[in-house]
C-alpha cells in the first residue's frame, strides 16, 4: 500500500530533470544521509504518535464491545465488522456519501478548471479582485456559513424568494426538509466553500505550463477549446489527480457539512458516514467498538479510492 | 475562452462566493428578528450586538486563546513540516520515499477514529486543558511536508553544493538559504495550516475541558447553546471569527498562490 | 558536528514545545476545570452548565444564596455547550479520566437515562442526602432515578404549553378559552378556521423532528419504551394516533415545517404563524419580538381523546443536576438541598429576569410566580407552568431515547411521504432493537 501511494506526490514525471548532482547527495556517505533522516525524525515521529499510535489503538477497539467504559473482547473478534453488514443506517450513509462524491468531486473540479483557464487569460483585468473573491469562502469557519446557508435555504428565505419571483417554482421548496433537496444543499455548501481552493491549484498548475506549446498548438490552427483540452489539461494532469486525490479524501471523511448544514436529516437520509461513526460514539449509547470498527472502512475506502485514481492518472501517460 | 460568457459565468461565480459573505456582514449589523427574517440590509445595531457579545461571552480570551493556538500550530508546523520536506528532496533516497507515502496514509484516517486514544494519551501525561494538547497533533500535516517536498525540487542544488563547499553546515543550509527562498512556500502553507488550526473544532471541545481556554469557534456554540439564541450576536460573533483568517489571506495572497506555484513545479 | 546541529533543532523544538505547555500550565489549566472534591477540605464546588441567560445566571444566584449561611463556600461555574458536556463526559468515563469531572454538571432530562445507564461511574447517588424528592413533579424525577436511587436534581421546568397570538385569534372569533382543556380535532378544526380566515397556521415545526409527536405520546401516559427499556413503537396505538394528528396538522396547513430550529424561531419571531407548542422555556425565545407583548396567551395541550390517560399535560426538555462521582459529596448535596430543592428566595430571585421556572413544587407557592406577566397579557404564566408541570403523566424515557426519537422521526418523514404509518413504524423498531443489540 505504502509503496504504491509514492507518487501521489505529483511530480515524479518530473525526476528526471532534476540536474544529476542531486542523486550525487547521498552517495556522498553514511553521515549526510543520517542528516538527512534527522530532518525527517521530528515530523515522522509526530505523524507516528499523533496518528499512526492512536488508530492502532482504535483497531484494537474495533474488535471489542461492551457497555459504555467496560469493554471487553468480542466474540467472535470480528463481530462488529459483522455488525456492519446488517445495518441499514450504516449503508445509507455510505451510499450517501458516495453520493456525494460521484456527484460533488467532479463538478467541483470541473468548475475549478474552467474558473482557473479563466483567471490565467492574461487579458482579464483585476485578477486579483476576482482570485479573493472566489477563494474567500474556504476563509470561513464551518459554523459560520452552516448558518448562513440555513437562512438562505429556509423555507421562507432568500432563494425561495428568488425562485418563486422569477417563476421557476409555484410554491416555497422545503429544502432541508426533503432528502434530496438536503442532499442538494450539501452539495452546493461544498461546491461553494471548496472550488476556490481548487481553482487555486490549477492557477498555479496552469502558471507553470510552458507557453510556447500553447503558442505552437495556436499556429497549427487549433482553437481555444482543442488547445485546452489536447496541449493544457494534458500538463495539468499530476495536478488534477492531486486534488482528485485530496478531495476524496476529504469528501468521504465528510463531518462538518452534514453536521452543521442538515444535522443528517431528514431521517438521516443526508447523513455521511463520518457523521454516523460520531452519532455512534456520542450521541446514542456509545459504542465505540463499532465506531472504530466503521472508522477502518473508512480508512480502507479511502485507501482504495487513492489506489484506483492513481492507476487510472498513470495508465494515461 | 475569453470571450462575453466567460466573463459572465467569472461574475456570477465571484457574486455566488461573495454573496454570503455579505449576508453574515450585513447580519451582524441587525436584530435577531431581522436575521431570522433574512433582512439585506445593513441595520444600526452593530454597537448593541457588540455591547451583548462583550456582555455575554469573554471575547478577549477566546480571541487571545485562539490566536495562541493558531500561531503555535503554523509556527511549529511550518519549522517540522519544512524541515522534513528539505529532508526529503535534498537527501533523497528510495527509502525516504517509501516513509513519505507511509507518511501519506495518515491523511486517510478519520479523525473520529483516533480521538478517544489521543485523548487517554494526553490525559495519561496530565495534558488536558493545555495549549500544547491542542497545538501536538496538528503539527506534522502529511500535505504540507508534500508541499515543501515539491517545493525543494525547485531549489537549486547547485546553491547547496556551493554552500557546503563554503563550509555551511546542513542545518545552516535550510536556515539561512532555503527559508529565504522559500518564503512564498512558507506563505502558502501558513495559510492553509492557520485556517485549519483557527477552524479546529472537535479536537480542542474534547481537550479543553477547562472553558477558560475557549477558542472562537466554540465561543460560537457556546452562543447557540442556549434556549434563546440572539441571531445578530451571533452572526457578528461569526464575522469576528471569519476576519482574522480572511485578513490573513488577504495580506498573503499574493505569496500565496505563487507559493503553491512554486510547489507544483 | 553537523550532527550536532541538527540535534539542536530538535531540542530548538522541544524547548518552544514545552514554552507552550508552560503557558498552557501557568493558568493553573490542569487542575481548573476538574472538580476540586477529592480533598476533604476543599469549599470551592465546580460546575457545568450552558446558558449564560439561563442555568448558568441561576447556579450564581444559588451560589449567592448560598454563601449568607456559608460564607466559605465558593462555586465556579463552567459555561459548557450541553453537546459539549456530552462528549467530555462519553470522553472522560470512556479514558477513566475521572478526576476532570466537576463536582456538579446539569444534564437534559432526555439524555439521562443513557449516560446513567451506560456510565454509572460518572454520578453519584444522592437519595439519602436529605433532599425531599417528593417536592418534585414524579414525572420528572422519574427521569434521573434508577432502580428507585435518585442522582439527579430537577433544574428547570420542561411542561409543555400551548403558546398563542391572542390578536390573530380574536380576528377569526376565538379565544383562548376556545383551546383550554381542549381535544385533537377540536384544535385542528379551530386551526382550519383561523387559517381560511386570517391566512395564518397555528403551529410551525422542524421537519423529520418528532418533538410534537412525542409530547402528544407523554400525554396520554405513553412512551417508545416500556418500563424494562423495550421499545414499543410497534402495536403501540397511542403512538399511531399521535402520527395521525400530525399528519392531519401538515396535511390541513394547521402546521407548517420548516428546515431548522433557527427557522422555527423565526416563524412566531416575524409573527408567521399564530403559536406553538413546546416546553415552558420556549416563552424566552417568543419575547425576542418586543413588539408582539401583550398579544401572547398560554394554556394546556389538547388531548388526544380516547387514547389511555387522555390528558392535556405532557413535557419536553428539561435538565437535571448532577452530583459528580468526582465531587465534594456532601457539600454539593447540601449546596443543592439547601437551594435547588428547598429556597422560595432562589426561585424567587431568578424567576422575573432568567424565566427559568421551577420543578420544585413549593416554589409555585411564592407570590413572585403569581404575578401577572405583562408579555403574555398579564396571565401569571408562571404559576400556569408549574400547574402543568405537576400533572405530566410519568412515563419512562429508557436508555434508547435518542435512537428511538431519530427511528420515529424516520418514519414520520416516512409517512408523510406516503409510507404506510403501520410497516414504517415497524422499520423504526427494527433500527431501534438492532442498536440495542
Amino acid at each position: 500500500m505504502s509503496t504504491q501511494l509514492t507518487p501521489v506526490v505529483p511530480a515524479p514525471d518530473h525526476q528526471d530533470e532534476r540536474p544529476p548532482s542531486g542523486r550525487g547527495f547521498s552517495s556522498l556517505g553514511g553521515r549526510r544521509s543520517l542528516t538527512g533522516w534527522v530532518f525527517l525524525l521530528p515530523a515522522a515521529l509526530l505523524i507516528l504518535v499523533m496518528n499512526f499510535w492512536p488508530m492502532f489503538q482504535a483497531f484494537i477497539l474495533s474488535l471489542q464491545t461492551g457497555r459504555g467504559a467496560q469493554l471487553s473482547f468480542a466474540e467472535p473478534l470480528w463481530f462488529n465488522y459483522q455488525r456492519m453488514l446488517a445495518d441499514q443506517t450504516f449503508w445509507m450513509t455510505l451510499r450517501t456519501t458516495l453520493l456525494y462524491l460521484v456527484i460533488q468531486v467532479p463538478i467541483m473540479l470541473v468548475l475549478a478548471l474552467v474558473l482557473a483557464n479563466i483567471l490565467n487569460n492574461p487579458r482579464l483585468r483585476f485578477k486579483g479582485m476576482w482570485r479573493t473573491a472566489i477563494f474567500l469562502p474556504c476563509a470561513v469557519s464551518l459554523v459560520s456559513y452552516a448558518l448562513v446557508f440555513r437562512t438562505m435555504f429556509a423555507t421562507d428565505g432568500l432563494v425561495n424568494d428568488v425562485l418563486t419571483g422569477m417563476n421557476l417554482i409555484d410554491s416555497p421548496i422545503n429544502w432541508l426538509g426533503q432528502t434530496q433537496t438536503a442532499q442538494f444543499v450539501i452539495i452546493i455548501g461544498l461546491l461553494w466553500r471548496w472550488t476556490g481552493y481548487n481553482m487555486v491549484f490549477y492557477l498555479a498548475g496552469l502558471q507553470n505550463i510552458d507557453h510556447s506549446t500553447i503558442e505552437a498548438a495556436k499556429v497549427d490552427g487549433a482553437n481555444a477549446v482543442k488547445t485546452f483540452w489536447y496541449v493544457t489539461l494534458p500538463q495539468l494532469k499530476p495536478m488534477i489527480l492531486l486534488t482528485a486525490i485530496m478531495s476524496t479524501n476529504g469528501t468521504i471523511q465528510l463531518f462538518d457539512e452534514s453536521y452543521n448544514l442538515t444535522a443528517g436529516g431528514p431521517a438521516y437520509t443526508s447523513m455521511s458516514v463520518s457523521h454516523y461513526l460520531y452519532e455512534v460514539s456520542f450521541v446514542q449509547n456509545p459504542n465505540f467498538g463499532y465506531a472504530a470498527a466503521i472508522s477502518y472502512v473508512i480508512l480502507v475506502i479511502v485507501a482504495l479510492l487513492a489506489a484506483i485514481q492513481l492507476k487510472v492518472g498513470d495508465k494515461r501517460d | 475562452m475569453r470571450s462575453v460568457p466567460s466573463l459572465v459565468f467569472l461574475t456570477v461565480a465571484a457574486l455566488a462566493s461573495v454573496f454570503p459573505l455579505y449576508f453574515m456582514v450585513v447580519s451582524a449589523t441587525n436584530t435577531s428578528q431581522d436575521v431570522l427574517g433574512s433582512r439585506l440590509l445593513p441595520g444600526g445595531q452593530l454597537v448593541e450586538n457588540l455591547n451583548k457579545l462583550l456582555a455575554a461571552q469573554d471575547l478577549g480570551a477566546a480571541m487571545w486563546n485562539s490566536t495562541l493556538n493558531a500561531v503555535g500550530t503554523t509556527a511549529l508546523s511550518l519549522l517540522v513540516c519544512s524541515i522534513a520536506g528539505y529532508g526529503f528532496e535534498v537527501f533523497h533516497s528510495r527509502n525516504k520515499d517509501r516513509l513519505m507515502g507511509v507518511l501519506l496514509l495518515a491523511m486517510m484516517i478519520p479523525f473520529a477514529a483516533t480521538m478517544i486514544p489521543l485523548f487517554r494519551m494526553f490525559a495519561d501525561f496530565g495534558l488536558t486543558s493545555t495549549t500544547i494538547a491542542v497545538i501536538l497533533p496538528a503539527i506534522s500535516v502529511p500535505f504540507i511536508i508534500l508541499l515543501f517536498r515539491q517545493a525543494a525540487r525547485s531549489f537549486p542544488h547547485e546553491i547547496v553544493e556551493a554552500a557546503r563547499i563554503d563550509g555551511l553546515r546542513e542545518l545552516g543550509i535550510f536556515l539561512r538559504i532555503f527559508i529565504p527562498t522559500m518564503r512564498s512556500t512558507y506563505a502558502a502553507a501558513a495559510v492553509v495550516i492557520f485556517m485549519t488550526a483557527w477552524n479546529n473544532f472537535l479536537w480542542p471541545k474534547v481537550i479543553l475541558i477547562n472553558e477558560a481556554f475557549q477558542t472562537m469557534p466554540m465561543l460560537i456554540s457556546n452562543l447557540t447553546s442556549g434556549y434563546v439564541t440572539d441571531y445578530g450576536v451571533l452572526m457578528l460573533a461569526v464575522l469576528l471569527t471569519s476576519l482574522p483568517t480572511m485578513v490573513l489571506f488577504l495580506v498573503l495572497q499574493r505569496a500565496f498562490a505563487q507559493g503553491i506555484t512554486g510547489a507544483i513545479k | 558536528m553537523r550532527k550536532k546541529m541538527t540535534l539542536a533543532s530538535v531540542a530548538g523544538v522541544a524547548t518552544i514545545t514545552l514554552a507552550l505547555a508552560a503557558c498552557g500550565g501557568g493558568s493553573g489549566s490542569n487542575d481548573g476545570g476538574g472538580g476540586g472534591g477529592d480533598d476533604g477540605d476543599d469549599q470551592t464546588l465546580t460546575v457545568w452548565a450552558w446558558d449564560p441567560a439561563f442555568n448558568v445566571y441561576a447556579m450564581n444566584e444559588a451560589a449567592t444564596i448560598y454563601a449568607q449561611d456559608n460564607p466559605d463556600v465558593t462555586v465556579e461555574v463552567i459555561e459548557t455547550p450541553w453537546e459539549d458536556i456530552q462528549t467530555k463526559l462519553t470522553t472522560l468515563a470512556q479514558t477513566g479520566e475521572l478526576e476532570e469531572l466537576p463536582d456538579i454538571f446539569l444534564m437534559q432530562n432526555n439524555a439521562f437515562q443513557k449516560n446513567l445507564i451506560n456510565y454509572p461511574e460518572l454520578f453519584t447517588a444522592i437519595t439519602d442526602s436529605g433532599i425531599d424528592f417528593a417536592e418534585f413533579p414524579e414525572s420528572v424525577v422519574a427521569f434521573s432515578t434508577t432502580e428507585g436511587d435518585n442522582y439527579g436534581v430537577p433544574f428547570d421546568n420542561g411542561a409543555a404549553v400551548t403558546a398563542l397570538r391572542t390578536d390573530i385569534l380574536a380576528e377569526a372569533g376565538y379565544t383562548i378559552e376556545d383551546f383550554t382543556d381542549i381535544t385533537w380535532d377540536e384544535f385542528i378544526a379551530n386551526g382550519e378556521d383561523i387559517l381560511a380566515q386570517t391566512g395564518k397556521p397555528l403551529l410551525s415545526g422542524t421537519a423529520g423532528e418528532s418533538d410534537l409527536i412525542t409530547m402528544i405520546l407523554q400525554s396520554t401516559g405513553g412512551s417508545l419504551f416500556d418500563a424494562d427499556g423495550n421499545p414499543t413503537i410497534t402495536d403501540n396505538d397511542a403512538l399511531l394516533q399521535a402520527i395521525d394528528v400530525y399528519t392531519r396538522l401538515v396535511e390541513s396547513g394547521v402546521l407548517v415545517e420548516v428546515n431548522s430550529w433557527d427557522e422555527y424561531i423565526g416563524t412566531f419571531v416575524n409573527s408567521n404563524v399564530a403559536g406553538t407548542i413546546n416546553g415552558v422555556w420556549i416563552l424566552g425565545s417568543i419575547q425576542t419580538a418586543a413588539d408582539q407583548s401583550g398579544l401572547w396567551n398560554i394554556t394546556n395541550l389538547p388531548s388526544l381523546d380516547g387514547v389511555g390517560e387522555a390528558t392535556n399535560y405532557s413535557a419536553n426538555g428539561g435538565s437535571s443536576w448532577v452530583v459528580s462521582s468526582n465531587a465534594n459529596t456532601e457539600l454539593a448535596a447540601d449546596f443543592l438541598g439547601a437551594t435547588f430543592a428547598g429556597s422560595t428566595e432562589f426561585y424567587d430571585t431568578i424567576l422575573p429576569s432568567s424565566g427559568a421556572i421551577a420543578n420544585w413544587i413549593p416554589a409555585s407557592e411564592s407570590d413572585v410566580y403569581a404575578e401577572p406577566h405583562p408579555f403574555f397579557a398579564d396571565q401569571p404564566v408562571f404559576q400556569l407552568a408549574v400547574e402543568f408541570g405537576a400533572q405530566v403523566p410519568s412515563v419512562n424515557t429508557g436508555a434508547y431515547y435518542y435512537e428511538g426519537r431519530d427511528a420515529v422521526s424516520a418514519a414520520i418523514t416516512n409517512i408523510l411521504n406516503g409510507a404506510d404509518p403501520e410497516s414504517a413504524l415497524a422499520e423504526a423498531q427494527a433500527t431501534v432493537e438492532f442498536a440495542m443489540q
